[in-house]
């Protein structure tokens, strides 16, 4: 055997053993999970002074993206059960905007400690996401760091589910029809996780993982609403997915048993709509015009 | 020279090709991840091909094809061939599907990382260049061709042709990087693209230097003339459907999923770059054959040629 095979060989056997070793492994875990049931740090302490609500409604600015039909031939379960699939990524009933993710991002409770200060139960109800027509319900979700996210499949498919989070644990898994519910907990708070099914590419749909509860989702009216708000000043931000996402921060100061009104419309005035990285759209020597979206 | 061991050879080229063109499209599906496990697909050796596991797991039985058959190549070439060298680049081969099949794995257990998945799509060309590269050797018109005299007065055409392939190779490695930047529905970066089409210019550059040389100095010679023209028109459609390639995927993520006709001119393009790449190397090796750079490697050429004669088959 001369030099140039025996490189190789050791090469083959390291990959091998690299590939093996990676296949063999388990599961996915989050190593980043914190001790469950709570979501602060040991010295935190729960609030328990007064407290008063968040509400307002989603508009959306302008004439909204028709929903574009969805391609379903590789999958005829997908077709049979859902012959009408549709995007859902701007959600509009009457000028109103569903599916935006409203938080807390930051505050000052009155007393003068932040709001991450304090420690925040977590609900031992685990929140659902499904699968069904080969589309995912809900489109966009919150839940808490540590809480349970329970992931149904309701087709007579086979899906996998793929978060590609930037600060948790990326994971994929494949959930056969009939398989029990995949449990799972994300230990850090991230807003938002895309999921999505790498079987069928246009599924879609988005976690907002928090430390505390303080969040809402606008429903197809475009309301929301978020209870039991500590007593204080704070900044609210709306969340849009998009291919950028765009976020609409505002100041709200929540008085005991006060509704607090924030109100947002989308896309903003003047915002661009395009990838914050800059995409050769912008460069006009070598700008394409007719290539608009489809 | 066995013709056997040619056809064979050919045929596992071929095949190579058709394995180029089913991993192009696993990536312009965004099917990379259909399945999370490997080497089975979902735990399955044989899974419903629904959805994208169609084209990942279709990506997988065609991989263990050509697999079986560079193996059955590797065999046909130690009872056939007399030269070591020959025998040599057999179990090149051998090894690099091997490792490919391998990097597909890991690329799949990683979770599709950037690096990982460049390396499989690059050493998916290498591949490609080393089953053409056995085809050509163990081909009559190899076999039987003379060297000419020695190149004078000009930058001999093995050296141009070499520089073409190393530009294209190059031009390959950042294809595979800028494709596996972003998934369809995101936009490529900026950098990579504006690097791919400086590639594009150096690549026109050097191999049409390299083949227009040819045409100009032995137009006489169809050995060499063949694979210029080819490469030159390959080029030029290259060109074209890299275009084509940019302005579709430019609009893919406006789209609800991977579209028609950006999952068919990406695929395309990948596969004319590889056939631009092994029409460079048909005829990189040719002028290595027929063209010695000096008197010394003119009569080691030679020797090689009357050793061939010596012992046919």
């Amino acid at each position: 055997m001369n030099k140039q095979t025996k490189v190789w060989l050791v090469i083959s056997i390291a990959l091998s053993l690299l590939v093996l070793g990676s296949a063999c492994g388990g599961g996915s875990t989050n190593k980043e999970t914190n001790t469950p049931g709570t979501t602060a740090d040991a010295n935190a302490t729960p609030y328990s002074g007064p407290t008063g609500t968040i509400s307002g409604v989603i508009s959306y600015n302008g004439t909204p993206p028709a929903p574009k039909k969805i391609d379903t031939t590789a999958d005829p379960v997908c077709g049979q059960k859902n012959p009408n699939l549709t995007t859902d990524d701007t959600m509009v009933t009457n000028g109103k905007l569903a599916n935006t993710f409203v938080y807390i991002k930051e505050g000052t409770v009155e007393g003068g400690k932040k709001v991450g200060d304090y420690s925040w139960p977590v609900p031992p109800t685990p929140i659902k996401l499904d699968q069904n027509g080969c589309h995912y319900a809900p489109h966009v979700l919150g839940i808490m760091v540590n809480q349970k996210i329970s992931i149904t499949n309701s087709d007579a498919t086979q899906h996998n589910i793929h978060p590609t989070p930037k600060l948790n644990t990326e994971w994929n898994q494949t959930q056969a029809n009939g398989a029990p519910p995949i449990e799972k907990t994300f230990g850090r708070a991230e807003v938002l996780i895309p999921v999505k099914c790498n079987q069928h590419p246009w599924m879609k749909a988005y976690i907002g993982v928090m430390k505390h509860p303080l969040y809402a989702v606008s429903a197809a009216d475009g309301t929301f609403t978020i209870p039991n708000v500590p007593v204080g000043k704070y900044t609210v931000v709306a969340w849009r997915e998009g291919q950028t996402p765009e976020e609409q921060p505002m100041e709200v100061t929540v008085t005991a048993n006060g509704a607090a009104k924030a109100d947002f419309a989308f896309p903003k005035a003047g915002a661009a709509t395009s990838s914050t990285k800059p995409s050769l759209q912008m460069m006009p020597a070598i700008e394409f015009p007719m290539l608009g979206k489809h | 020279m066995n013709r056997g061991l040619n056809r064979f050879a050919i045929f596992v080229a071929c095949a190579t090709f058709f394995l180029i063109i089913a991993g192009a499209l696993v990536t312009s599906n965004d099917a990379g991840l259909a399945t999370p496990d490997w080497p089975l697909s979902n735990g399955q050796v044989f899974p419903k091909m629904v959805g994208n596991l169609f084209w990942e797991h279709g990506h997988r039985m065609v991989a263990t094809t050509v697999g079986i058959l560079t193996i059955v190549l590797t065999i046909f070439i130690f009872l056939k061939e007399k030269r070591s060298w020959v025998q040599k680049l057999g179990v090149f081969a051998l090894l690099a599907v091997v490792a490919q099949g391998l990097l597909g794995g890991l690329t799949v257990k990683l979770m599709l990382p950037l690096a990982v998945s460049t390396a499989h799509a690059t050493l998916a060309q290498l591949f490609f260049c080393t089953t053409v590269s056995l085809a050509v050797f163990t081909s009559r018109s190899w076999i039987e061709a003379k060297p000419l005299t020695e190149e004078k007065g000009n930058v001999p055409l093995r050296y141009l042709c070499t520089g073409a392939l190393v530009t294209i190779f190059l031009q390959l490695i950042l294809g595979a990087t800028l494709r596996h930047s972003a998934t369809w529905d995101r936009h490529l970066p900026v950098e990579l693209i504006l690097a791919h089409i400086g590639g594009a210019v150096a690549v026109t550059l050097m191999l049409g230097a390299a083949s227009l040389s040819v045409l100009r100095r032995h137009p006489e010679m169809r050995f060499l003339t063949r694979p210029a023209i080819i490469a030159l028109t390959l080029l030029a459609i290259q060109l074209c459907l890299g275009i084509a390639a940019y302005m579709t995927r430019l609009a893919s993520p406006g789209d609800p999923q991977p579209l028609n006709p950006m999952i068919a001119i990406t695929v395309a393009h990948v596969a004319c770059g590889a056939l631009v790449f092994v029409s460079t190397i048909v005829l990189t090796l040719r002028t290595y054959r027929v063209l010695p750079a000096n008197e010394k490697s003119f009569l080691q050429d030679y020797r090689i040629g009357q050793d061939l004669h010596v012992n046919p088959e």
